[in-house]
């Protein structure tokens, strides 16, 4: 997998803990400008967890969705401090 | 019974800046490569703040200019500071470190004190430190596992010889230094390794044969205190492992307080002076008033382009902690002391602190109780929306700053700078 930490767009269900969990997500390479941006559904949540380094807290999901007809994996990142939303590895 | 451990990080600012690229997607790690922490050289902050293992090996060292240190690397990679990052860093250390003990005091940005009570029945001895070396191993695994940078964890009785162990030897180590251990460990360093003993006394120290901490333990204290007075008493203590300050997590009581700032461009008239110097006074005597006191002594320092250094200072006839009171008395103690040659450096301190409640006032001088109203709704708006909500009408055209000095400059948090002493 490719590091990106690119910031997306995403529509994500926050359960009754407080937890969001990615349903959608909309990525525009930033390499690739003039492409129409790219919607992924996110099918499955296979792992998540919680790091700090430096102290700066964020929940990790590594998920899991068809794109082009290719089931791809993938880590998506939330920052807490700064409510942004990252495709981190791909 | 109880021990003290001292937790001070690696390369600080470095590895902070290294792990949060990290996980910023970044894929070089700054501590692997030639780096350093380094100020805007726009600015004239041009030093090294922090360097990596690799540029220490070209012998680099913190405080010399980025100009200097770029000669002896040419490679060297240069990232600018961020003290937001070092203080989130710092408190989320402070925060695991809490999870071993209640009592921590944090003596600066990268180093705290831990106060850790030896488990319960257990006296002093080679258990008890092998509990204590067993916990501290644990707080240093977890702060590198969780938050991703190392640590240097000394143990000793006191806060001193806990402070010497962690510096013996770096990175990722626990180090102990009982006092049974400071003829092997601490006696055979060089005298200037001790805490409190800088570049000036220890060529005194020289001066009179003593090269390592063992010998100036083993001087005769009388002579020690002929030769360097009440602080020569200080450190004959410290190279004895006698320290009797304790852990405590109360704030330090405060003497002087003081603002100064290496400027962007060399400041040649009076007027621009006397608006830098009214700048500092804002972050000054917003400090003061914040800790409840008011001053009995202004002085201002000036820095030429020469590097060349003055002082002046002056004794108030009555304490106060208004800014423009303040700020009146160090506009005349400039306008003593400068010659008209270009600055590069302004700074101002309050000392002789006493009580805002009760002091003596004067029959020759105007009490204006609406100057104390004014100081403290300017406060209270700035500690609501943010030091930059209200400032003079001088400073909106103006390239200077309206507060200068301090070093989370947008923010009202107190940067914890360490002390000189424990």
């Amino acid at each position: 997998m490719k590091v990106w930490m690119h910031p997306i767009e995403v529509i994500a269900f926050f359960d009754s803990q407080g937890l969001p969990r990615p349903l959608r997500y909309r990525w525009q390479a930033k390499d690739q400008p003039h492409h129409e941006p790219v919607i992924v559904k996110v099918d499955r949540i296979l792992q998540q967890h919680e790091e700090k380094p430096a102290g700066n807290r964020m929940l990790v999901y590594r998920c899991q969705s068809v794109m082009h007809d290719l089931e791809r994996v993938y880590e998506l990142k939330y920052e807490l401090s700064t409510c942004k939303w990252f495709l981190f590895k791909m | 019974m109880y021990c003290v451990f001292h937790v001070d990080v690696n390369s600080a600012y470095l590895s902070w800046e290294a792990v949060y690229r990290l996980q910023q997607g970044d894929s070089v790690d700054l501590r692997t490569i030639s780096s350093v922490v380094g100020g805007n050289e726009a600015d004239r902050h041009g030093i090294v703040l922090a360097k990596s293992i690799p540029a220490k090996k070209y012998g680099i060292h913190t405080g010399e200019t980025l100009h200097s240190a770029r000669q002896k690397c040419p490679g060297l990679m240069v990232v600018p500071p961020r003290y937001g990052l070092y203080m989130q860093c710092s408190e989320a250390m402070v925060a695991i470190m809490s999870q071993y003990a209640p009592l921590i005091q944090r003596y600066s940005i990268d180093e705290a004190f831990l106060h850790y009570q030896f488990p319960p029945g257990m006296t002093p001895g080679p258990e008890a430190e092998a509990a204590a070396v067993k916990t501290a191993t644990r707080l240093k695994a977890q702060i590198r596992q969780e938050l991703g940078f190392t640590v240097n964890v000394g143990i000793g009785p006191n806060k001193l010889l806990a402070k010497m162990a962690s510096e013996l030897r770096k990175p990722d180590q626990v180090h102990t230094l009982f006092l049974h251990e400071m003829p092997e460990k601490m006696w055979p360093l060089p005298v200037q390794e001790l805490f409190f003993v800088g570049r000036a006394t220890a060529r005194k120290l020289r001066g009179y044969n003593i090269f390592t901490i063992g010998q100036l333990a083993a001087t005769d204290p009388k002579l020690i205190h002929c030769w360097l007075k009440k602080p020569g008493l200080l450190i004959w203590q410290y190279a004895n492992g006698l320290d009797h300050s304790r852990v405590t997590d109360e704030p330090v009581p405060v003497k002087s307080i003081g603002n100064s700032s290496t400027l962007a461009f060399d400041v040649t008239d009076r007027a621009t002076a006397h608006q830098i110097l009214l700048s500092l006074c804002e972050t000054t005597a917003m400090r003061l008033r914040k800790i409840r006191r008011c001053a009995q002594v202004v002085s201002v320092t000036l820095r030429s382009d020469k590097l060349i250094t003055c002082h002046h200072q002056r004794r108030l006839e009555v304490p106060t902690d208004v800014t423009s009171l303040i700020w009146q008395e160090a506009c005349r103690l400039f306008d003593d002391i400068w010659q008209k040659e270009p600055l590069r450096h302004m700074g101002m301190h309050l000392s002789d602190l006493c009580s805002n409640d009760y002091y003596q006032l004067s029959l020759f001088h105007q009490h204006l109780e609406k100057h104390h109203q004014l100081d403290k709704t300017i406060d209270a708006l700035r500690s609501r929306f943010g030091t930059r909500a209200v400032f003079r009408g001088c400073f909106s055209h103006s390239p200077i700053q309206p507060l200068m000095g301090g070093v989370l400059q947008d923010q009202e948090v107190e940067y914890p700078m360490m002390a000189s002493y424990l």
